[in-house]
């Protein structure tokens, strides 16, 4: 109500006066005015007529006023956006083409970099995240593969007193149970010290962070809640604050829930929940579970002052603990976002480049269609000056229409930009940081509407200036010979020429992008996806007296072999292996090992992978050398192992693998749930040597491996790798029947995976499709845009010289020579086009090159320019068509 | 009949204020009394006259009021507001004052310089 009052108000300042009130006053003037004459010795019809013919009409009156206030230059811009809007309607192919081209332009633009500053600048809604390292130790020996240490509490404190630390966050990761309710829920903790709160520095949604009190009387049994975890297992209840949760049979009170943003850590894996460290058992007595840092450097502290006073202090932990250290390294502090700019940042870099040239595209495209329309309004506006407009309301009404385009473009294009933003989170989930939120960015939303704003201005100004200068006199016969002045012309064609070479340059990325995706598809996996499905079980922990039957080593894996075998006998089931972990394309866990006769001082790491015997048969991963283990070795667990031929080379230095021997130390049974065989740090003998499948993501290397038994360890929980005849998830149902015939009450895990899905989930594969059909989608955007501009070019120049065109035809032109007039500048346009294109590529080449891993072939530049040239010949001739199908008698009788 | 007058540019203004200072009028009537007061030798255009008036009135210096007209109609009576009688008084002194110079010049004869 105030609104609406404050807007009345405002508006009768500007106005104070109503219509009718000018008009009333008006009319009780002309009353008092035809009185006076009647007085005067008019008759009455006379006077009443005379009085019309001296004071004119009452809505003349009502414009005097407006100009009287000064509102008449608001009326006549009103007028021209009306006229502006109308002449739009009139022509819609036209307004449409030319508000798309802005849109796509603008919504893609703002969209690509609202994402790229969302993944790469600012992913963490943490204080002072730029300022946020993760301390890894590079082996000199193999620099790709960055380590994590983990810290003592001793040293912990150490490193917090360092210069350089502003503040120093620990945390350690451990997969717990929900236990009290109905089923057991998985639930993945993270303890933090309890001053993570302050090193965060991000406010809970609900309650408060893990504070420092919690760490009293050897730690507070309380749990802040991640908000996925919030709204999954508490259905986003606001009143949770005070609850108990039951974790592992101990009870939690939750005293706080993060905001979504909030998703710690997603390098090691997103906490569901997150615990007080103090509570961590053991810590400073178990060197392997202590806190793993993250170090907050003090502000402007560079990344070398700080890499160089850390190293003395890490140098001397690895005098505490040598067998932690390899021989040769260094330490490297990485700032947190650096994982996810090494996987995206350069292809997010590269798309950038290519929606800026879509944003160019599209705005050359806007300007090519005002240029060849400014053309055809020749005879409009001659009238309109010929009656006496003045050129600046020519200039006026022509800037206008221009404006309305932009900005109705503009309009569109940040409603587009909105959802382009999250088209590729919908995609592709995994290839960003979890934690980050995308928002449009406001300066590149700005950034781009001025850009649009400023074309359609510059654009629209370039005719209207042309135009309205020309007097009318010149102009009006001009177009009855309809013959079409030349300067036009020149200016479209290089915009052509340009937006064409800029198309082919996009296709050429698009095409390179796609033919990496399609070299990633065709990589050798060295294992078989097709037709395999994984699916795990859960034991049942927390039911004592099933537990009792099922917690030592061999009625375990009686448990377990049994169950594989009543699910290879499913009809249609071909081959069953266990594998725990073992799932490719990342298979296994990093682990350390020793080797006989190994005298280096560094503690190696391979994968080590628990299978059973029938894994290799189930994956088809070929036996390279000697043997896989039998059933009763597989029973037994210890004193042999299987290693792929990456390990050999690398570790064995592939002489005589078969009579090595190796030890996993830490084949250790660390809590009641793991059942070991009973040598399981034992030397195995080296039995066989398979070849290598993937087993670190679909296109990274194969790092190497070792196969023992998986009875040589048993987690509570285990899956199995089945290989089907057909669909496997066809046979889910048929296999809970053969499991429950073992155990009715065994239930089988959600996330029943095909290999081949599981392949197109990896984040790499997902993220080169998404960049293919990206760029596919960007390319095909700007082909479409160039076609339309040379289509809208060459149909309006045929339009204005249809004439011309007639009297062609009339004196017996061949249609040939007609055509090649009609459509000679534009394809000439375009043909330079494409040969500018085709030299900037190579020159861009190299550099792509160094963005992409590949550079342009020219096998892609040959197949982006051809069906480009033959698209923008089929566009000259369509729109052209006309030239030649009218009828000279009708030509020379047009308009 | 005598000769009609031309305003100089800007004169009407101060004339409708000056006329309206009588005594509250409809439009119509400042231009009736204008041209009474002057010995109908100026005539006013109603077009001008009009615009004048509504700048008049966008400025504050004279105020509409919708009243009863003598013949029994509605019309709009203008009454002169604070701001329009000051504004009266300096326009009016700046005439005077303008008036008296020139024509002191105009009546000058050489034997008198």
């Amino acid at each position: 109500m105030s609104v609406l009052a404050a807007i009345r108000r405002l508006w009768h300042a500007v106005a104070p006066r109503t219509h009718s009130d000018v008009e009333e006053e008006f009319c009780s003037t002309l009353d008092a005015y035809k009185q006076d004459l009647i007085r005067q010795g008019f008759p009455g019809e006379e006077a009443h007529r005379k009085a019309r013919i001296d004071l004119g009409q009452p809505a003349a009156q009502n414009e005097s006023y407006r100009d009287a206030i000064g509102l008449r230059a608001f009326d006549e811009l009103g007028g021209d956006i009306r006229y502006g809007l109308r002449a739009l309607r009139r022509n819609p192919g036209f307004a449409a083409v030319a508000v798309l081209s802005l849109a796509l332009g603008i919504g893609a633009t703002t969209a690509m970099f609202s994402l790229i500053y969302a993944v790469l600048l600012h992913p963490f809604p943490y204080a002072g995240a730029d300022r946020i390292m993760n301390p890894v130790i590079i082996n000199e020996q193999h620099p790709d593969e960055p380590q994590w240490f983990p810290l003592n509490k001793a040293q912990f404190d150490a490193l917090r007193l360092a210069a350089p630390v502003d503040s120093l966050l620990g945390f350690n990761n451990s997969h717990m149970e929900i236990t009290g309710g109905g089923l057991p829920e998985d639930v993945y903790d993270i303890y933090l010290t309890e001053d993570a709160g302050a090193f965060f520095g991000v406010r809970p949604l609900l309650g408060r962070n893990i504070a420092p009190s919690d760490a009293e009387n050897g730690g507070h049994s309380v749990v802040v809640l991640n908000y996925r975890f919030w709204q999954r297992h508490f259905g986003g209840d606001p009143r949770v604050i005070g609850k108990t949760l039951e974790i592992d049979h101990a009870s939690y009170t939750v005293v706080g829930v993060m905001p979504r943003s909030f998703a710690f850590n997603d390098t090691t894996g997103v906490g569901d929940v997150y615990l007080p460290g103090s509570l961590m058992r053991g810590i400073g007595n178990v060197p392997y579970l202590a806190y793993i840092p993250w170090i907050k450097l003090r502000p402007h502290v560079s990344l070398a002052a700080a890499n160089s006073a850390l190293e003395p202090i890490v140098r001397q932990f690895a005098k505490e603990h040598p067998e932690r250290f390899p021989d040769h390294w260094h330490l490297a502090l990485q700032p947190i976002i650096v994982p996810y700019q090494q996987e995206t940042g350069r292809t997010l870099t590269l798309l950038l480049a290519g929606v800026v040239l879509l944003l160019i595209i599209g705005c050359a495209n806007c300007s090519i269609l005002l240029l060849a329309r400014g053309g055809t309004r020749q005879h409009e506006l001659a009238i309109r000056s010929a009656i006496g407009a003045s050129r600046w309301r020519i200039v006026r009404q022509l800037l206008v229409e221009a404006v309305v385009i932009s900005c109705t473009g503009a309009a569109l294009g940040v409603a587009a930009s909105y959802w382009l933003a999250k088209l590729p989170l919908l995609l592709t989930p995994d290839s960003f940081p979890a934690e980050s939120v995308i928002r449009i960015n406001v300066p590149i939303l700005a950034f781009s509407v001025a850009l649009a704003l400023l074309c359609g201005i510059l654009f629209g100004l370039v005719p209207a200036l042309r135009l309205s200068g020309n007097d009318s006199a010149r102009m009006l016969p001009g177009r009855q010979i309809g013959i079409v002045t030349a300067p036009v012309t020149q200016r479209w064609s290089v915009l052509i020429a340009s937006q064409v070479a800029l198309t082919l340059l996009l296709m050429a990325t698009a095409g390179t992008a796609i033919r990496s995706f399609l070299q990633l598809i065709q990589m050798p996996l060295g294992y078989d996806p097709a037709n395999v499905m994984k699916l795990g079980i859960m034991l049942h922990v927390h039911d004592p007296g099933e537990w009792d039957r099922i917690q030592s080593h061999d009625p375990r894996t009686a448990y377990i072999e049994q169950i594989r075998d009543k699910i290879a006998s499913v009809r249609g089931v071909s081959t069953v292996a266990v594998g725990t972990d073992a799932t490719p394309p990342y298979s296994g866990a990093e682990s350390p090992f020793n080797v006989d006769g190994n005298r280096d001082r560094e503690q190696p790491q391979a994968r080590v992978m628990l299978v059973g015997q029938q894994y290799f048969a189930a994956l088809h991963i070929p036996l390279f050398q000697g043997r896989i283990w039998n059933a009763d070795e597989n029973a037994r667990g210890d004193f042999v192992a299987v290693v792929n031929r990456a390990f050999a080379v690398r570790y064995l230095f592939s002489s005589h693998a078969l009579r090595r021997q190796l030890r996993i130390p830490s084949l250790t049974s660390r809590n009641r749930y793991i059942a070991t065989s009973a040598q399981s740090t034992a030397w195995r003998q080296i039995i066989g040597v398979v070849d290598d499948a993937r087993d670190d993501g679909v296109d990274r290397p194969v790092v190497p491996a070792i196969y023992i038994p998986y009875t040589a360890e048993m987690l509570p929980y285990v899956q199995f790798l089945i290989r089907t005849q057909g669909d496997p998830l066809s046979y889910v149902r048929a296999i809970r029947v053969a499991i429950a015939s073992v155990a009715s009450d065994q239930e089988v895990s959600n996330g029943v995976l095909p290999l081949d899905e599981a392949i197109e989930r990896d984040a790499q594969y997902t993220r080169q499709r998404l960049f293919s059909m990206l760029f596919g989608v960007f390319s095909a955007m700007a082909l479409t845009l160039a076609l339309v501009g040379i289509f809208s070019v060459v149909a309006n120049s045929v339009a204005q010289r249809t004439t011309e065109f007639g009297v062609r035809l009339a004196l017996g032109a061949p249609r040939v020579h007609v055509l090649w007039v009609a459509t000679r500048v534009a394809l000439v346009s375009a043909a330079a086009g494409i040969v500018m294109g085709i030299g900037f590529d190579s020159f861009l080449g190299t550099v792509v090159a160094h963005w992409m891993r590949s550079a342009f072939s020219a096998g892609t530049l040959f197949a982006a320019a051809a069906p480009l040239a033959v698209t923008a010949l089929l566009a000259c001739l369509i729109s052209a068509r006309r030239a030649v199908t009218i009828p000279p008698s009708e030509a020379l009788r047009y308009e | 009949m005598t000769k009609l007058v031309e305003l100089p540019q800007g004169t009407l203004e101060m004339l409708i204020l000056k006329a309206i200072s009588l005594g509250p009028l409809h439009g119509y009537g400042v231009l009736l009394r204008i041209q009474q007061i002057s010995g109908e030798r100026l005539e006013i255009l109603q077009g001008s006259f009009y615009t004048a008036i509504y700048r008049l009135e966008r400025r504050g210096w004279i105020k509409g009021e919708w009243g009863e007209s003598e013949n029994n109609r509605r019309a709009r009576f203008y009454s002169l507001t604070a701001a329009g009688a000051r504004q009266l008084k300096a326009e009016a002194a700046k005439w005077i004052d303008m008036t008296t110079v020139v024509a002191s010049i105009l009546d000058k004869k050489a034997s008198e310089i």
